[in-house]
């Protein structure tokens, strides 16, 4: 992706062709540009129809903002570990059980700054926990975790029962995961922040590159001397601790925690993945990828909303979207491996 | 005294004996053919010299230092690079991220230095290499051919100096004209010091290239001559009848 970026700069004027050829073969080159005519014309029909059609109010802006962080942060976990080749359904439901965690050890009287902590830790050893079993009896992660995810869901009934936990940190936490800055929501922030992040492990750090090897040729990265079982420990290890962090962001915002509240996002996460061009089959994809993915996603759901579109209309623009999305990605893959 | 050398070797997988007595060394400068039929164990030796596998008795010297090779980094170690018939490249990187796989460039905190890695990946391709097609180190593997796959893995075997390439049926995937520029090009490696062992059970590419032939039958050597000392007719018959 930056590698193309980088010829750009320094190559002579191209032809609008070429550059929409060049756009295209980058990893995320399609979705960016879906991502870009989709923004084009909510902005011109917003700036059009400012009181039909209130894209740019403050308002909307603020719930957009309010909204990605969540998703966006179990996506980057969950796209980490696809790009390494496995999959993890359980983020939903490790979501839930550390928010509920950290929410229990804080209205017991632990301050957020230690229970929030506690709430990564769970998660991450979670995600060892199913990596050590994907690994260790060679099954694949996709049972693995579907058995963590209901796993995981029971076990949040059987500490909490079915009722909702007030979450009532110190103003400094709350501040620091839901305030404002500079009128950008905090939580947007991390996000941004933690894109960022994991971009740079991702596409410019040992750790990234081995990690789109693992995915991408098991037997070749392990041929070459990468150590592939450690690098899949450490891509559930951060899926997981991602979807705690998640939990956090969402809690913070809400101020308590359902216990249903993850049924479903670790699809949604997995699909904001797919739209943004990772492969299931692992080794491909890219951070801006899911960062497009997650944005689209809660694009559209808001052109929905603001139309009024009655919600079952969500669900069959995201079904077509990802299924749209995998078509061409799947078309990039055939025509990658017949070459 | 000899660059790499095999003594007495016997491999056994439970009850299946791979490998029986084998001995061969590998001279400097010198490529040497590893010739037998299917099952012969060729393939086995080339496990256990690029430490994959570890012989059940014997040995391995490098520069007449005895060796073991506890895992594919200790042979790489000791100068061997193994270029393996699905040559072990990822297709969704990049050429020089694949050369540099496992070793990277990187500043203290693991960083990549991308620009560094980029510039020597397309100095060994451009010096050392010829393998045409190849324009920029930034192409993903998977867009290349066998033999430009194949250039690739001898470029990340220059660029550390291995001083052995272990080439396991590398002509299989090649077409005829990327066959000739493979085999030109471990010519052009010896004349700068490098040896190759050349595993194959094609004899006509072997006959063009190597300076010794090694026949393996049943897991153990049955013939070991200088191509001087030797004909096409008469290897094919050690490879055929034995």
């Amino acid at each position: 992706m930056t590698d193309m970026t980088h010829d750009r700069a320094v190559a002579p004027r191209r032809s609008a062709g070429e550059w929409l050829h060049s756009l295209l073969s980058m990893p995320a080159g399609a979705i960016l540009l879906v991502f870009i005519v989709v923004q084009l014309a909510c902005i011109i029909a917003g700036l059009l129809f400012p009181d039909d059609f209130r894209y740019l109010s403050a308002a909307n802006m603020g719930i957009m903002m309010r909204s990605v962080p969540v998703l966006g942060c179990l996506a980057l976990g969950a796209g980490v570990l696809m790009i390494a080749g496995e999959f993890d359904l359980s983020i939903g439901s490790v979501y839930t059980l550390t928010a509920i965690i950290m929410a229990i050890l804080v209205s017991n009287g632990v301050d957020a700054f230690i229970a929030a902590p506690v709430g990564l830790l769970v998660g991450a050893v979670i995600g060892l926990g199913n990596g050590f079993l994907t690994l260790r009896f060679n099954l694949p992660s996709f049972i693995v975790t579907l058995g963590g995810l209901l796993f995981w869901r029971g076990a949040v009934l059987l500490i909490n029962g079915a009722v909702q936990v007030r979450f009532d940190p110190n103003p400094v936490f709350n501040g620091l995961f839901s305030g404002t800055v500079l009128g950008i929501n905090a939580a947007f922030i991390w996000f941004i922040v933690l894109c960022l992040v994991f971009w740079a492990v991702l596409h410019r750090h040992r750790l990234g590159n081995h990690i789109f090897a693992t995915g991408g040729n098991r037997a070749a990265a392990t041929a070459i001397g990468v150590n592939t079982g450690r690098i899949k420990m450490i891509a559930f290890a951060i899926a997981g601790f991602m979807a705690a962090f998640a939990g956090i962001l969402a809690t913070t915002r809400v101020g308590s925690v359902q216990p249903g509240q993850g049924a479903g996002l670790e699809l949604q996460a997995i699909a904001a993945c797919v739209i943004g061009g990772l492969s299931l089959r692992g080794g491909r994809g890219s951070i801006l990828g899911v960062f497009l993915g997650v944005m689209l996603i809660f694009t559209i759901t808001d052109v929905l909303l603001l139309m009024r579109a009655p919600g079952f209309y969500l669900d069959m623009f995201i079904a077509t979207l990802i299924v749209a999305a995998s078509i061409f990605n799947h078309g990039l893959d055939r025509r990658g491996a017949e070459s | 005294m000899s660059l790499l050398e095999l003594h007495n070797i016997t491999k056994t997988f439970g009850p299946l004996k791979a490998l029986t007595d084998l001995s061969f060394a590998v001279g400097h400068s010198e490529v040497v053919g590893l010739l037998g039929d299917n099952g012969a164990g060729k393939s086995t030796t080339v496990n256990m010299l690029s430490g994959i596998h570890q012989p059940s008795s014997g040995y391995i010297s490098v520069d007449g230092q005895r060796q073991t090779f506890a895992n594919r980094r200790a042979s790489a170690e000791a100068g061997i690079e193994t270029i393996y018939q699905n040559t072990a490249l990822v297709d969704c990187l990049s050429i020089s991220r694949n050369i540099f796989l496992g070793r990277e460039l990187t500043d203290r905190f693991g960083f990549l230095d991308l620009k560094k890695m980029r510039d020597i990946a397309m100095e060994v391709l451009e010096s050392a290499v010829h393998i045409s097609g190849i324009d920029s180190p930034d192409k993903m593997v998977g867009d290349l051919s066998g033999g430009q796959k194949q250039a690739v893995a001898i470029a990340r075997a220059v660029f550390f100096k291995r001083r052995v390439l272990l080439l396991d049926e590398p002509t299989s995937a090649l077409s005829v004209r990327e066959t000739e520029a493979l085999l030109n090009q471990v010519l052009k490696l010896k004349a700068e010091g490098v040896s190759s062992v050349l595993v194959t059970h094609n004899l006509y590419h072997a006959y063009q290239v190597c300076d010794r032939f090694v026949i393996m039958s049943h897991g153990t050597k049955v013939f070991d001559v200088a191509k001087a000392d030797t004909t096409i007719e008469e290897l094919t018959q050690h490879v055929v009848l034995t």
